[in-house]
């Protein structure tokens, strides 16, 4: 029956989205110049949420800097219950807008010279809040968007199955630096950097791999079916 | 006079305007042309060893003797030559090894008595490979056009370039519609009835014919030079010996040529063929010397440095332990202007015969050169398709159809995918520097050494004539 079941929890997802309010945002889940993506939150979430973000480095991702954010846009403490997933929902909110400013902040520097790279982390205690298991498939789906993001910036224009595994890989490699990240206590985060160059250069060496790899494929199937038509084999 | 003729033409055909407007324009060309085109039995495009060894079997044989046969060559034959009494002080940086198959190929049709001897140098030990003859290519060549003019009856066209390949036309007197035409720098055009392209891996036979020719680059390039060495060989001069190491970069060969003189090859990422071939003399020497010397750590080391290998290179053999009996003897020279270099790749063609064409040596297949064995798959071809073309003429069969040309495709396309693998494969073996393969190698070295089933394979392709 598990065809069965596939297709009714589809359909079921399906009407959810269906039914979602016309005030739900209406969302493009490709990268196209035709067509700007509306802003991510609505406006009396994002006037909370962007003014809690100012206290961050003082109070962290809690609750107390939700609620001084909801006094500084004039809205009442009980107004954070807009917001039903409470701290999850300002952190989700700072990596959807660091996100968003990516694509103003990142610049390719000339050939020569070393990229002023733009750390975009949220510490132990945020990864350890979006690591609760009710907040897994959102996490996921946000680090999915950014890594979207990150393959669209740096000019990426497949569309063959690589549009998937280059996602896959600099997802995986994204969140195992952040969680070393999360360990490192040097200097400007300078073993991080030096972890993410080493994560980069193995998936580097066995893209190649693969690459090379398919190419032998390629040869060493097309030539035994030589051999066998050179041996009068009609094929 | 040609727009009467189309107006002609769409009030016969009315419904097909276009395919007779394209008849017409042919007949045109045809009508306007000089000369119809000569016809030719054979056609050989290229004249490298594979085109030569071809053209003077088929003139060497009874059957195949009374076929009309053309060469053509884009650089002269003649100015090529090998002059007669060269000096044996220098040899060309473009040397092969022949096996002894390709040796008594060539004896057979008559060439080998041809050849420079002097020049020619029979080794007996090669390690991991067998015995062979290391021949400059041009004495190869040579060899064979002396016992072609020997012969006679062929029509050289040389230097002359192919302008275009294209497939003849239907006369009332003559169809040539499936007959390759070739036409000549010179204006001339031949007819064949079999155009067999021996012109190289980037073949216009092979891209008229249609047939795709697959593979890989190796991103690797082999760097070749004329060398001296202190002396005759540890074996003396009737007893030589080559010698190949394998760096994870690729191997490293030096060949022994008569006298004190060898020819290196060394395959190598193209990073390092720039760096080789940019060192000065004295210091190119010392790194060949290193090469066969010293760890692969130092070679990675000398390869940054923008010169000094020479003292570089004497203070480190100091702290290498060396078995000065299992390398060569050290390089004191090398000749100038001859330390070139030429990317490596794998190429092998779909098939080797067509309709009315059949490709042979590098324009039906490109080989790794670590067992040297290019030049010898080329005179195997040559030698398969001559007896092929004797064995259609005894049968009274059209020598250019698929039929008669199928045994050629089939008695030498397994045989050369089989050696384009086995290289291929030893290619790889030892291009891997981390992991389990390391250890599987050390196992492949020994089982090479101790006459395993690869050495047995070299030997067999080297002696058999397979």
């Amino acid at each position: 029956m598990a065809p069965a079941r596939l297709s009714k929890s589809l359909l079921g997802s399906f009407r959810a989205t269906s039914l979602r309010p016309a005030t739900a945002r209406q969302q493009c889940c490709y990268h196209s110049y035709e067509y700007t993506q509306p802003p991510p939150f609505p406006p009396a979430e994002s006037a909370i949420l962007s003014a809690a973000i100012s206290h961050v480095p003082s109070y962290g991702f809690t609750s107390n800097a939700l609620k001084l954010g909801a006094r500084d846009a004039g809205y009442l403490d009980v107004s954070t219950n807009l917001l039903p997933r409470g701290v999850f929902d300002l952190i989700n909110y700072h990596l959807v807008t660091q996100r968003l400013a990516l694509k103003d902040s990142v610049q390719f520097p000339p050939q020569d010279q070393p990229g002023t790279g733009k750390k975009l982390g949220v510490g132990a205690k945020a990864l350890a809040i979006m690591a609760q298991p009710s907040y897994v498939p959102t996490s996921v789906a946000e680090l999915a968007r950014l890594a979207d993001e990150i393959w669209f910036l740096a000019g990426d224009a497949s569309v063959d199955t690589s549009w998937y595994t280059k996602r896959a890989s600099l997802s995986a490699i994204y969140s195992a630096t952040e969680v070393f990240m999360t360990q490192d206590r040097s200097k400007n985060f300078a073993e991080t950097e030096q972890f993410l160059d080493a994560r980069l250069e193995d998936v580097m060496k066995v893209g190649g791999f693969l690459g090379a790899f398919g190419e032998w494929m390629n040869y060493t199937g097309h030539s035994a079916v030589n051999v066998l038509r050179s041996k009068g084999v009609r094929i | 006079m040609p727009p009467r003729l189309r107006l002609i033409a769409l009030r016969q055909f009315p419904t097909r305007p276009a395919l007779q407007f394209r008849i017409q324009l042919q007949r045109r060309f045809t009508s306007s042309s000089a000369a119809p085109p000569e016809i030719y039995d054979v056609a050989c495009v290229g004249g490298g060893p594979a085109g030569l060894s071809l053209l003077t079997g088929l003139r060497n044989s009874k059957i195949t003797s009374g076929l009309k046969v053309a060469l053509i060559e884009g650089q002269d034959l003649h100015k090529n030559r090998l002059p007669k009494h060269a000096s044996l002080d220098g040899f060309s940086n473009r040397c092969s090894s022949l096996t002894p198959a390709s040796v008594k190929n060539l004896e057979e049709i008559g060439a080998w008595s041809h050849a420079s001897r002097p020049r020619i140098q029979p080794y007996q030990e090669m390690q991991p490979t067998t015995i062979a003859y290391m021949i400059e290519n041009t004495n190869i060549t040579t060899t064979l056009l002396s016992r072609l003019s020997e012969l006679g009856g062929v029509d050289i066209f040389s230097p002359q370039k192919v302008d275009s390949i294209s497939l003849g036309t239907e006369t009332p007197s003559l169809d040539l519609s499936s007959w390759p035409i070739i036409a000549l720098s010179s204006g001339k055009t031949l007819a064949a009835r079999l155009l067999v392209g021996a012109d190289g891996a980037n073949s216009p036979v092979r891209t008229f014919a249609g047939i795709p020719s697959r593979g890989f680059d190796y991103n690797r390039h082999g760097v070749v030079a004329s060398l001296k060495l202190s002396g005759p060989g540890w074996g003396g001069p009737d007893h030589k010996i080559a010698y190949q190491r394998f760096l994870p970069t690729g191997p490293i060969a030096m060949l022994p040529l008569p006298g004190n003189s060898a020819s290196l090859v060394w395959s190598t990422t193209p990073e390092r063929a720039a760096v080789l071939k940019s060192l000065p003399e004295h210091d190119f020497v010392a790194m060949v010397n290193a090469g066969f010397r010293l760890s692969v750590t130092d070679l990675e080391h000398l390869h940054t440095m923008p010169s000094g290998q020479v003292e570089e290179v004497a203070w480190r053999e100091k702290a290498t332990p060396i078995d000065a009996r299992s390398i060569p003897q050290p390089v004191t020279a090398v000749q100038s202007g001859t330390v070139a270099s030429f990317p490596l790749k794998l190429r092998h063609a779909d098939t080797y015969t067509g309709e009315r064409v059949a490709l042979v040596g590098d324009a039906a297949h490109t080989i790794h050169p670590l067992a040297g064995q290019g030049l010898n798959q080329g005179q195997g071809d040559a030698a398969a398709l001559v007896s092929t073309i004797e064995q259609a003429v005894l049968t009274g069969q059209d020598i250019g159809s698929v039929l008669a040309l199928e045994g050629y495709n089939s008695e030498r396309y397994a045989a050369n995918n089989a050696m384009l693998g086995v290289c291929d494969k030893l290619h790889r073996l030892y291009s891997v520097e981390s992991g389990p393969v390391v250890g599987l190698r050390s196992w492949g070295l020994k089982a090479v050494d101790a006459m395993g089933p690869l050495k047995g394979f070299f030997m067999s392709r080297a002696a058999g004539g397979a």
